[in-house]
C-alpha cells in the first residue's frame, strides 16, 4: 500500500518535471522563432528584391509603391526621438529613484509609489491620445509651429520611459550598502554630496541598466509616437517639424503594403532593425552587469 | 592649521562661509528632488482629470454596450469592449500555467547550469522584443503562414509570447518570498518536491501571484501595436456583437481607439476616441486597485498574516 503511493508520487514528480522543463522550453523556442522568422522576412528584401543594404540603411527616399526604401529618415527619427527622451527622462527618472531611495518619508514613498504604477499601467495609445489632444496644440501655439514632430514625440516618451527609469534606478541605489552613507556622513557631507559623490558612482552600473531599459521602451514604442511624430517620410530637420520613426512608418504602412511585395519586405527590414537594436541592449546590460561583479 | 599660513583668511570665517555654501546647495538639491517627485504626480493627476473631463459626456449606456457605426455619429464600442476582455481572458490562458511553470522551474528545480542560463536569457530577450515587432511576428506566423487571417486566437497568442517574461519573474519574485521552513517542513513529512510545490509552496504565494496577474491583465487589456496586424482592426459583425469564435477577427477597445482617429468616417470620431481612452484609463485604475485588494486577501486567506 505504502509502496503503490510512493510509487504513484514518483511517477507524478516525474511527469511534473516534464511540464516543468517543457514550459520552460518554450521560451527559448519563442525567443528562437521569433529571430529566425524575422531574419528570414527581414533579408528578403535584399536577396530576393535585390536592394542593397546600403541603400537601405542610408537611402533618403521612401515610396513604399514606387520602389524607393531608403529607411534613414525613419531610422533618424527613432534615434533622435529616443535620444531627446532619454535627455530628459533619464536624469529625471534617476533624480525620482534618489528621492524614493533617501529622501521619501514613509507615507509620502506610500502615496506617490501607486501613482507611478498607474503610470506604468496607463496605455502607449492613450499616451499619445493625450499627447495628440492636449500637447501638439500646446507646442503649436507657443512655438507657432504645426505642433506634432520630433519634440513632441520625445516629450511623450520621456514622461513614458519615466516610471522604467524611476523603479530600476530606485533599487540600484537602495542594494548600495548603508555603511557607505555613514562614512560619507562621518567625513561631514551633506546629503546631496553623499547622493552625488558616494551613492550615484557605487550604483552606477545599475543606473545605467535603468537608462538603457529606458532607451529599450523608447524606441520600440509605437502608437504614442506615431500619433504625435506628424509621420512625414523625410530627413528630419527641425525638432518641430513632421517626421516619422521605424516604429510608426511600420504601422502606417503595414496594412497597405501586399503581401509578398517588396514594400512589405521593407517594412520587415525595419522590424528586424529595431529586433537587432534590442537584442543588442540586452548585451549591453549583460556588459554593464557582468563588469560590476 | 590654515591660519598658520600668512594671508589666509581667518579660518572661522572661511570655512563657516563654505559650509554655508555646501549647506545651500544641499537644500536646493533637496527641493529639486521633491519638485521632481511632485511634478510627476501633478502630471498623473492631470492626466486623469483632463481624460475624465475630455471624455464624461462621450459616456452612456449606449456608448458602452452599442455597436460601433460605420458613418453616423452615435456609435458605441460595445463588441470593443468585449473583444477586450475575450482577448485577455485567451491570453491568460496559454500565459499563466506556462509562464508559473517555468518560474517554478526556474525558482525551485533547477539548479546552476547551461539551461537554466539559456532560458533566463530566452526570458529577458523576449522582454524587450518591441510590441510592433511581436505584432510582425505573428503577422508572419498566425496571419499569413496558417492563413488564420485576422482571429482573436492569433492576437491571443502574440499577446502571450510579450507577456511570458513579465508573469515568469512575477512568478519567481512570488516564490523568492516563500520562507526555506515551509519547502523544509514539507519535505520533512514526507513529501515530494512536486506535492511540496503544489500544496507548500504555490499556496503561500498566491498573493503577489494572483497580484501579479492583475497587473498584467492591465497590460494585456491596453495593448494595441501587437494587435493590429493579428487580430485585426475591424469587428466581426457576426451573429452578436458577443463573438465567441476565436477564429473570427477581433478589434479591441486600444485598437479601437487607433483605427477611429486613424481613418473613421463618423463625424464623431474625437468624442468616440474620447470616450474609449476613459475606458480604457478606468479600466487600468480598475485593474491597479483590484491587483492590491484581491492579493491581501488571499494572502490573508492562505497564510493567516498581513502581509
Amino acid at each position: 500500500m505504502v509502496a503503490v503511493r510512493a510509487n504513484k508520487a514518483h511517477r507524478e514528480e516525474r511527469i511534473a518535471l516534464g511540464f516543468l522543463m517543457t514550459s520552460s522550453a518554450i521560451f527559448v523556442l519563442a525567443i528562437a522563432l521569433i529571430i529566425g522568422f524575422l531574419a528570414y522576412n527581414g533579408t528578403l528584401l535584399f536577396w530576393h528584391d535585390h536592394v542593397s543594404l546600403p541603400a537601405f540603411l542610408f537611402g533618403t527616399d521612401w515610396d513604399g509603391f514606387g520602389g524607393k526604401f531608403g529607411a534613414a529618415p525613419f531610422i533618424a527619427g527613432s534615434l533622435l526621438a529616443t535620444g531627446f527622451a532619454i535627455l530628459i527622462g533619464g536624469p529625471l527618472g534617476v533624480a525620482i529613484g534618489l528621492f524614493f531611495s533617501e529622501l521619501a518619508p514613509e507615507r509620502v514613498a506610500a502615496t506617490f509609489k501607486p501613482a507611478i504604477e498607474v503610470l506604468v499601467g496607463i496605455p502607449s495609445i492613450v499616451y499619445g491620445w493625450i499627447g495628440l489632444t492636449l500637447l501638439v496644440p500646446f507646442i503649436a501655439k507657443v512655438f507657432h509651429a504645426e505642433g506634432d514632430g520630433l519634440l513632441a514625440a520625445g516629450i511623450v516618451l520621456s514622461i513614458m520611459i519615466l516610471p522604467t527609469v524611476i523603479s530600476l534606478s530606485e533599487d540600484a541605489l537602495r542594494v548600495v550598502p548603508n555603511s557607505l552613507r555613514e562614512g560619507s556622513a562621518a567625513l561631514g557631507a551633506t546629503r546631496w554630496e553623499t547622493m552625488s559623490r558616494v551613492l550615484i558612482p557605487a550604483a552606477s552600473s545599475g543606473l545605467a541598466v535603468a537608462v538603457i531599459l529606458g532607451i529599450a521602451r523608447a524606441i520600440g514604442e509605437t502608437l504614442a509616437v506615431q500619433l504625435v511624430l506628424g509621420n512625414a517620410a523625410v530627413m528630419p530637420s527641425s525638432l518641430l517639424l513632421a517626421a516619422s520613426a521605424l516604429t510608426s512608418e511600420i504601422v502606417m504602412d503595414m496594412g497597405d503594403a501586399p503581401e509578398g511585395s517588396a514594400f512589405r519586405h521593407a517594412l520587415f527590414s525595419m522590424a528586424l532593425l529595431l529586433l537587432l537594436i534590442a537584442m543588442g541592449l540586452i548585451l549591453l546590460i549583460r556588459f554593464a552587469l557582468r563588469k560590476r561583479t | 592649521m590654515a591660519s598658520a599660513i600668512a594671508g589666509a583668511p581667518p579660518v572661522n570665517s572661511f570655512s563657516e562661509s563654505h559650509a554655508r555654501g555646501r549647506r545651500l546647495v544641499d537644500s536646493i538639491a533637496t527641493v529639486m528632488l521633491w519638485a521632481a517627485a511632485i511634478s510627476v504626480i501633478g502630471m498623473l493627476i492631470l492626466f486623469v482629470v483632463y481624460l475624465f473631463v475630455q471624455g464624461a459626456s462621450a459616456i452612456s449606456w449606449h456608448f458602452l454596450v452599442g455597436y460601433p457605426s460605420a458613418a453616423d455619429a452615435g456609435g458605441g464600442v460595445g463588441p470593443e469592449i468585449f473583444n477586450s476582455f475575450y482577448v485577455l481572458i485567451l491570453t491568460l490562458i496559454f500565459t499563466v500555467p506556462i509562464s508559473v511553470l517555468a518560474g517554478v522551474y526556474l525558482q525551485e528545480y533547477a539548479g546552476p547550469g547551461r539551461f537554466r542560463e539559456l532560458v533566463q536569457f530566452s526570458a529577458e530577450s523576449l522582454a524587450t522584443v518591441p510590441s510592433i515587432v511581436m505584432g510582425l511576428f505573428g503577422l508572419i506566423v498566425f496571419v499569413s503562414l496558417f492563413h488564420w487571417h485576422f482571429t482573436a486566437l492569433g492576437g491571443a497568442l502574440t499577446l502571450t509570447l510579450l507577456n511570458l517574461p513579465t508573469m515568469m519573474r512575477v512568478t519567481q519574485e512570488a516564490l523568492s518570498g516563500v520562507p526555506a521552513t515551509y519547502r523544509e517542513a514539507s519535505m520533512a513529512l514526507g513529501a515530494t518536491k512536486w506535492q511540496t510545490v503544489l500544496r507548500a509552496i504555490l499556496p503561500s504565494a498566491i498573493g503577489p501571484l494572483t497580484t501579479g496577474v492583475v497587473l498584467v491583465s492591465g497590460r494585456i487589456f491596453g495593448e494595441t501595436a501587437a494587435l493590429i496586424f493579428t487580430a485585426g482592426a475591424s469587428v466581426s459583425y457576426g451573429a452578436s456583437a458577443y463573438d465567441f469564435n476565436p477564429f473570427h477577427t477581433a478589434e479591441t477597445l486600444a485598437v479601437h481607439l487607433y483605427s477611429t482617429q486613424r481613418e473613421a468616417l463618423v463625424p464623431d470620431a474625437a468624442q468616440i476616441a474620447n470616450g474609449s481612452a476613459l475606458v480604457l484609463l478606468v479600466m487600468v485604475l480598475i485593474f491597479n486597485v483590484t491587483a492590491r485588494l484581491v492579493g491581501r486577501q488571499l494572502t490573508l486567506r492562505f497564510t493567516g498574516k498581513a502581509p
